[in-house]
């Protein structure tokens, strides 16, 4: 795969002319007049600094790229003067339809001001002063192991993607950045909490995994988008609101406060991609709900791996003893619920209109959730 | 290229119905609890610092302790949890700790996590509102803009290709590339932003450069790529920070200058900690390495024919057009030239490549070059 340069440079003699010209002070100045436009951005509220929105400005703009990028297959940042031979890099996704959202920007920007540290901003050492009761800590440490596993996917899905956009939607490719990123901190704290409790690691989940990877290996962006963003940072997000609400330690309620704002703009961005994507493509419609029938046992795959549905009933009801049980089947009963209708919720939202009236898997959560 | 699960979970009855059994009984099979895992206690070794990745770096679990080749996992599970059959292939391409590996690259990741900063907000925009720069220092600190706006990205699309294809147990290598990517995002608006703030807006692109960045993405292993990329490219870009910090022509380009720098010195720190750990480590990977810093060094060379960029640090660093302003930019471009050389080859030094020197092409160059500037009178 290795791409070599067009010549041994170091041996050129026009390069050496070149060079000697402009350092013995001939300059040409042929970039002088670049064919650009001429802006001076400022920041419209100073409160908020200079945002990407404050420079969507004629050519730089983010609004005015067009749906197909045509003309652009190199790294030239968007609006600068295109010249010479510049190399193809090979992007596949060259359609705003396929990657943009009109919240794209605006994320990217929450993202940044919404930074946080997890070694320091999480009271690890709390847990030393309140140890928790051994099953809920041996849960605890399970319920961490699959978020680990779902953070790494959530990754792994941005950075796979990021080098095949083309570099035109810099604004969102810099989202993507943000994304791993997120994910990345998220993996930390959720490894840092499950070991840090005394428990270990628990056990990977197959269908956990076997459903990761078939959501993070969909073969286009749009699909894998909704599967990644849209699904699982939204299943994320019901578990992390639900642990946060049923903590059995600050540690856990103060990292779940974290991880729910981290994995809300993910899901925001799924539903803002979800929705561009169909309101610019809408002949892609069947076949996104085609795509959305095959793969949403996923859901299930995951939402019914005993490696969280177990520990979450422990977590809900606050240990092992049968009355706690029962409250947290009644608990992990509605986060059923609720995540499953929030995914109908974001899908229709995007415009895949009666997704839960003609979802396979809606009846089966409810029919689960029913018998708790 | 879709993956589909071995099972299909919908029509998994033993699943659904084991799921629909624990809801309605609370009987729960829970033997995840019998997990064959390490059990150990980690601690703030430092409570100023909080709970690090070091301070998880036990037993199993642990950076240390993960082996030169890794065998046992290759799945989505993180490193030292019990993994059961029928989990999938991640099918990482490399699970060889030397191709990636850095010592400190927890401490890089923690550094990057905890150095975030915001371009929209930590540089002073507003200050740029009185500012009006003469049109020659406005269009070269364009020029200059464009070109790292350019470039900045390729150093979040190449280490973002690999990171999917790391082993998962490399999780601490994985999160510093996660970090890098948004670092380098983060540097390209930077620029981008400064070049939208000078009236002038973007200018040329660089195709001479714009070559090397397709270098630095295509290389054939993890190990190459970083020699590339965070060695070469970015230990010269890091040179370039430091120069174009001294010659900002306002006090929001030094911040720029100085707030990159914190991040790309990080990312120069990995790759010399990985370039040592690989020539340590692997050293049948000597050659290879040499073989690609033949390419690399080819290509960083070729910028010295980007003449859209030389002539535009000319400009910066004289103050102008004039003779006297081209002169001094001059002398003090090709100082910086031969400044990042000489700590390219440095830096290999350090690293344990010593015998580099006797073998590049750009070392050559670098010695024509010290004795030229030194007969014209430039001191070094
Ligand atoms: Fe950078
Ligand atoms: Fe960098």
């Amino acid at each position: 795969m290795a791409f070599y340069a067009d010549k041994d440079y170091t041996t050129d003699q026009t390069v050496f002319e070149a060079v000697n010209q402009v350092m013995s002070g001939n300059l040409t100045l042929f970039w002088y007049d670049a064919k650009t436009e001429k802006v001076k951005g400022k920041p419209t509220d100073l409160r908020r600094g200079l945002t990407y929105k404050d420079l969507d400005l004629g050519s730089y703009g983010y609004s005015s790229i067009p749906e197909n990028l045509r003309t652009s297959q190199s790294m030239v940042a968007r609006g600068s003067e295109k010249w010479g031979n510049l190399p193809d890099m090979g992007y596949v996704v060259n359609r705003k339809s396929e990657i943009w959202a009109d919240n794209v920007t605006y994320l990217y920007e929450e993202d940044k001001s919404r930074r946080w540290t997890p070694a320091v901003d999480v009271p690890w050492s709390d847990l030393d002063a309140h140890p928790i009761a051994a099953p809920i800590e041996a849960a605890c440490s399970q319920l961490y192991t699959f978020l680990q596993e779902c953070a790494l996917v959530s990754m792994d899905f941005a950075a796979r993607w990021v080098p095949l956009v083309n570099q035109d939607f810099i604004e969102q490719k810099s989202w993507m950045c943000a994304q791993m990123f997120n994910w990345a901190r998220l993996n930390e704290a959720f490894r840092k909490r499950a070991l840090c409790g005394g428990a270990g690691l628990g056990r990977a989940s197959v269908s956990g995994e076997q459903g990761l990877k078939e959501w993070l290996w969909a073969d286009s962006y749009p699909k894998g988008s909704l599967s990644i963003n849209l699904s699982l940072g939204g299943i994320v997000l019901a578990i992390c609101r639900h642990v946060a609400a049923f903590a059995p330690s600050k540690v856990d309620r103060v990292l779940m406060g974290y991880a729910m704002q981290d994995s809300a703009r993910q899901t925001a961005y799924g539903s803002g991609q979800l929705r561009y994507y169909l309101t610019h493509r809408p002949a892609e419609m069947s076949a996104m709900q085609e795509y959305v029938d095959d793969s949403e046992h996923v859901m299930l795959a995951l939402l019914g791996s005993p490696e969280l549905i177990e520990p979450l009933i422990i977590i809900s009801g606050g240990g092992l003893q049968k009355d706690q049980v029962q409250a947290g089947r009644a608990a992990v009963a509605k986060f059923l619920r609720l995540a499953i209708s929030e995914y109908f919720e974001r899908l229709e939202a995007a415009g895949l209109a009666a997704s839960r009236t003609r979802s396979r898997i809606a009846p089966v959560v409810e029919r689960i959730s029913a018998a708790a | 290229m879709a993956y589909l699960s071995t099972t299909n979970y919908l029509e998994d009855k033993d699943f659904i119905d084991k799921w629909l059994y624990t809801m309605r009984t609370g009987e729960m099979d829970l033997s995840w609890m019998k997990a064959a895992t390490e059990k150990v206690k980690p601690h703030e070794a430092n409570s100023r610092r909080g709970l690090t990745y070091r301070d998880l770096d036990l037993g199993s679990y642990g950076f240390t302790g993960v082996p030169e080749k890794v065998r046992g996992n290759r799945s989505y599970a993180p490193r030292g949890a019990e993994i059961p059959a029928g989990v999938p292939d991640a099918q990482p391409w490399v699970s060889r700790k030397s191709e990636v590996w850095a010592f400190n690259t927890e401490s890089y990741y923690e550094e990057a996590v905890s150095r975030q900063w915001n371009v929209t907000t930590d540089i002073p925009w507003e200050r740029l509102d009185s500012v009006e720069l003469p049109e020659t220092i406005g269009k070269a600190l364009s020029q200059l803009m464009t070109f790292l706006t350019e470039v900045e990205m390729i150093a979040t699309d190449t280490p973002a290709m690999w990171l999917p294809r790391l082993n998962p147990d490399f999780i601490e290598v994985k999160a510093f590339i996660a970090a890098q990517a948004m670092d380098e995002a983060r540097h390209t608006e930077a620029f981008r932003k400064r070049a939208l703030t000078t009236g002038w807006g973007l200018m040329k692109a660089s195709p001479v450069n714009e070559m090397a960045l397709k270098h630095l993405r295509d290389a054939d292993s993890f190990s190459e790529m970083s020699v590339a990329l965070h060695l070469v490219a970015e230990g010269n870009v890091l040179t370039m920070f430091r120069f174009s910090e001294y010659l900002s022509p306002t006090d929001v380009d030094k911040r720029i200058f100085r707030l990159v720098m914190q991040d790309e010195a990080r990312h120069v720190g990995y790759g010399m900690q990985h370039f040592k750990y690989v020539l340590e480590n692997f050293p049948e990977k000597r050659e290879v390495l040499h073989a690609h810093l033949d390419e690399a060094e080819n290509i960083s060379f070729a910028g010295s024919a980007a003449t859209e960029l030389t002539e535009s640090f000319i400009i910066l660093a004289g103050g102008g057009l004039k003779k006297e302003n081209i002169e001094e930019g001059i002398k003090i471009t090709t100082k910086f030239n031969l400044k990042q050389m000489e700590e390219h080859f440095e830096r290999l030094d350090k690293c344990g490549m010593p015998e580099r020197k006797q073998r590049s092409k750009l070392y050559q160059m670098y010695e024509m070059g010290r004795a030229a500037a030194e007969a014209a009178g430039i001191k070094l």
